[in-house]
């Protein structure tokens, strides 16, 4: 974030959604983080108003939801699976209301760019009566947040805004106005509202719907025509109307643009009045019909029957492109776009995404398939439960040691059903901020249920994958926990001590076969960019390779593979001492203890990895 | 209106997203309007990223295919797998570095492959580490691949004086006033 002149901030689509929470007056934020949503708190966190990395998504909505209860502004912000976490008390806060202003964030991943889907968040909208707000850049962002704020003020009722990756990770220079003092709540005790037991639900189902009313007509202030006097329509929704914006230009094209804020619900009159002045109308909206289902529910009741376009010529499939405008314009102007490109050469070779030198993910992986086989298993007759942190990157050669990975807390969940199934030990794998997250209840369901399986959690001190935001896991440890919930075998393993995590790890297999119930062993080191970043002051130590000893046998480039273990011409290793850290994984793995660590380590170097 | 876009891509934690920053501020700094977009999230942890530039009359974040004016590779090979974002006037500015992708046995292509699937398009290449070093920090690369761009006339309207202001470190300016005199080192 850079600081320009008073007004204007080069801004992050999340900083401005962050900027635009504080001019309206938010008091209470709350979150966890999940890419593209997590740049949001991290910028409130940094004023003065209450915020809290929650321990998952449901309990982030609680804690705002009760907040503005009590009459606060209150956000909660995720990204748009976090909002599934959440979406039991999502539906009774449309039922209740609030006293103060509630907005929901959440952050949709067309093209499932960190994400395991690209539903399409505008749904809950329609699902639950709550409006949805949906800005195109960083600058409609600051401001259609503070919107979002009022909204919620006046109707009493909760606010989803959605934003995408493409919202959220556009950087432009945006106008600010000065924040605004947060708005706490005052004690308020209201029963026959918030007791959701069926008599209150009841009346309280007749009042969201007359909130839904007051929405309708609230809604149609927030969005806008742009009359060229074209008998030709185009409905953007979102990021859409950017690149509707742009391809007009290009093209040299005149239309109407209807530019609409609000998918849901949408602004029934202006579509009116808009779609009563053309012949023929291209709805342009990313991800699924919200926006066109709705348009053509009101043209049927309003007998108005027009040429419409929409999912016909914009797939459903990942993000906005212009190129997917394009695409539409020229079937719906009747245009040539020819464009002109070059290929991707077939044969560049792929660069997924990999664990970090000095990564214990990567040592601990490959402890565990050394244990499998020491257990006398075969790592393909396992099934390992994955879940979502970076160890999902387990998945790629070399260690291939993922077989799914569907949710947040599903490596547990799913390894309950495998055995039940199988009859086979299945291992559940899972970060520290995931037990948390949603292994807590399918551990305690494993003990009660007596599941045999291996737990493995893979405790790195933070939740890495989202930028190193922090975990319960460094003030509670879960080894205890683990404990607390009735797990008999419970065991901790630094994944670099390679001999000893080996024989933990299979000794906990073989328990867990003899016993037929869970165990849990906990691998105990901090995530390396939250070392480094500790020590950035520092001359770190280094690997180097004795080429004398060293023999060629590509074990660390080709089953270690650390980015910084480099191969030679002739097969032999080396070292890029810009990349490596010093920390030393690598050289039990060396057979032929070629591999040494030269220099001193800084002070509090041990803490920093083990504490 | 003059509209540039700039597609660079790179690997992360190369400095990809920082570049970006540096142009969208010195952007502001001359109230030349920019938009960049980023890659976050897992994506960053040594995998292929790239960012979209595009600076003057823009509305919109991503770059059409075809239509980058500038490709930038912070690594060699990155500049293949962006190769649908140019056209053949394209101008492709490759760095000498070449990554190893996190992989067993992926052996990289050579530069010489790489210049070889190039032939016939505007390629320079130069090689912004050995700038970087010279100016004092190897993580100036980035800076350096920015300077050799002001000397191209990437930038329409952004004056030197406000990239000075936003690279803010002494190497990073360094680095990218020396890539300036180094135009044009190698055109094939």
């Amino acid at each position: 974030m850079i600081q320009i002149s008073s007004q204007k901030r080069v801004l992050l689509g999340n900083e401005a959604i962050a900027y635009g929470a504080l001019s309206a007056g938010v008091g209470i934020a709350t979150s966890y983080p999940g890419t593209p949503a997590s740049e949001i708190l991290e910028t409130l966190e940094k004023h003065n108003i209450y915020t809290e990395w929650s321990t998952n998504e449901k309990v982030a909505f609680e804690t705002a939801y009760g907040a503005a209860m009590m009459g606060a502004f209150a956000l909660t912000s995720m990204k748009h699976v976090g909002l599934n976490v959440a979406a039991d008390p999502l539906m009774s806060s449309s039922y209740t209301g609030v006293e103060g202003a509630f907005v929901i964030v959440t952050g949709d991943d067309p093209s499932m760019w960190s994400s395991q889907n690209e539903q399409d968040n505008r749904y809950y909208g329609l699902h639950a009566l709550i409006p949805v707000l949906e800005p195109y850049d960083p600058q409609s962002a600051y401001q259609l947040i503070i919107e979002a704020f009022k909204l919620s003020d006046r109707v009493k009722h909760p606010v989803l805004f959605k934003t995408t990756t493409r919202v959220s990770h556009t950087r432009e220079p945006v106008e600010l106005r000065p924040p605004s003092k947060p708005i706490l709540g005052k004690f308020i005790k209201n029963p026959k509202k918030y007791v959701l037991v069926p008599e209150n639900a009841r009346r309280n189902r007749i009042e969201q719907l007359k909130r839904w009313d007051m929405i309708q007509e609230e809604v149609e202030k927030l969005n806008e025509l742009i009359d060229e006097g074209s008998k030709d329509l185009i409905i953007a929704s979102g990021i859409s109307y950017g690149y509707v914006v742009d391809a007009l230009k290009e093209f040299d094209i005149k239309a109407n643009v209807l530019k609409i804020s609000t998918p849901v619900p949408v602004p029934k009159k202006l579509v009116i009045e808009a779609v009563s002045k053309a012949d023929r109308v291209l709805i342009v909206e990313e991800g699924g019909p919200v926006v066109e289902y709705q348009i053509k529910d009101i043209l049927y009741d309003e007998g108005i029957r027009v040429e419409l376009h929409g999912k016909d010529l914009i797939t459903r499939v990942g993000e906005m492109t212009p190129d997917k405008v394009y695409y539409a314009f020229s079937k719906f102007f009747s245009i040539d776009i020819i464009t002109d490109y070059l290929q991707v050469p077939q044969d560049t070779p792929p660069r997924p995404p990999a664990f970090c030198p000095g990564c214990p993910h990567r040592s601990s992986f490959i402890d565990l398939k050394k244990a499998v086989v020491m257990a006398s298993l075969r790592p393909d007759d396992v099934f390992f439960s994955g879940d979502i942190g970076c160890y999902t990157l387990g998945l790629n050669p070399p260690f291939e040691e993922i077989d799914s990975t569907t949710d947040m807390g599903s490596s547990i969940g799913l390894a309950n059903g495998v055995y039940r199934a199988t009859q086979k030990i299945p291992i559940a794998i899972i970060g520290d901020s995931t037990f948390f997250h949603t292994g807590l209840p399918a551990l305690a369901n494993a003990v009660y249920y007596k599941t045999p399986m291996l737990v493995f959690v893979l405790d790195n001190r933070t939740t890495a994958m989202t930028g190193e935001q922090p975990s319960p896991s460094k003030k509670i440890e879960i080894g205890d926990v683990a404990k607390g919930l009735g797990v008999k075998y419970v065991k901790y393993i630094d994944p670099f001590d390679t001999n000893t995590s080996i024989k933990v790890l299979s000794d906990a297999l073989k328990w867990v076969k003899e016993n037929k119930e869970p165990a849990v062993v906990i691998a105990k080191r901090a995530c390396a960019l939250l070392v480094t970043r500790s020590l950035r002051e520092y001359e770190l130590p280094k690997a180097v390779v004795d080429l004398n000893r060293c023999t060629g046998c590509s074990i660390c480039y080709d089953y270690f593979t650390c980015p910084a273990i480099i191969p030679r011409p002739d097969k032999k290793a080396e070292i890029d001492p810009l990349t490596c850290i010093g920390c030393g994984a690598c050289v039990q793995i060396c057979p032929f203890k070629a591999i040494s660590i030269k220099g001193e380590k800084p002070e509090k170097w041990d803490e920093l990895w083990l504490g | 209106m003059v509209r540039v876009n700039i597609l660079i891509a790179g690997i992360g934690g190369q400095g990809v997203v920082t570049a970006g920053r540096i142009i969208a501020e010195a952007g502001v700094y001359s109230n030349v309007k920019v938009l960049t977009s980023e890659t976050h999230g897992l994506s960053q942890r040594g995998g292929a990223v790239n960012i979209h530039v595009r600076i003057g009359d823009v509305n919109s974040p991503l770059i059409p295919l075809g239509k980058a004016d500038y490709l930038v590779g912070l690594e060699a090979t990155e500049v293949l797998r962006n190769l649908n974002y140019a056209n053949k006037n394209t101008e492709i500015i490759i760095n000498e570095y070449i990554s190893r992708p996190v992989l067993p046995k992926i052996r990289p292509l050579s530069l010489d492959k790489i210049l070889d699937k190039l032939k016939d398009l505007k390629v320079h290449v130069i090689n912004a580490e050995e700038i970087a070093i010279k100016a004092g920090n190897p993580l100036a690369a980035n800076a350096a691949i920015l300077g050799y761009l002001y000397s191209l006339g990437a930038f329409p309207g952004i004056e030197e004086e406000s990239f000075i202001k936003a690279l803010r470190t002494e190497s990073n300016i360094k680095a990218f006033k020396m890539a300036q005199s180094i135009v044009k080192v190698k055109s094939l």
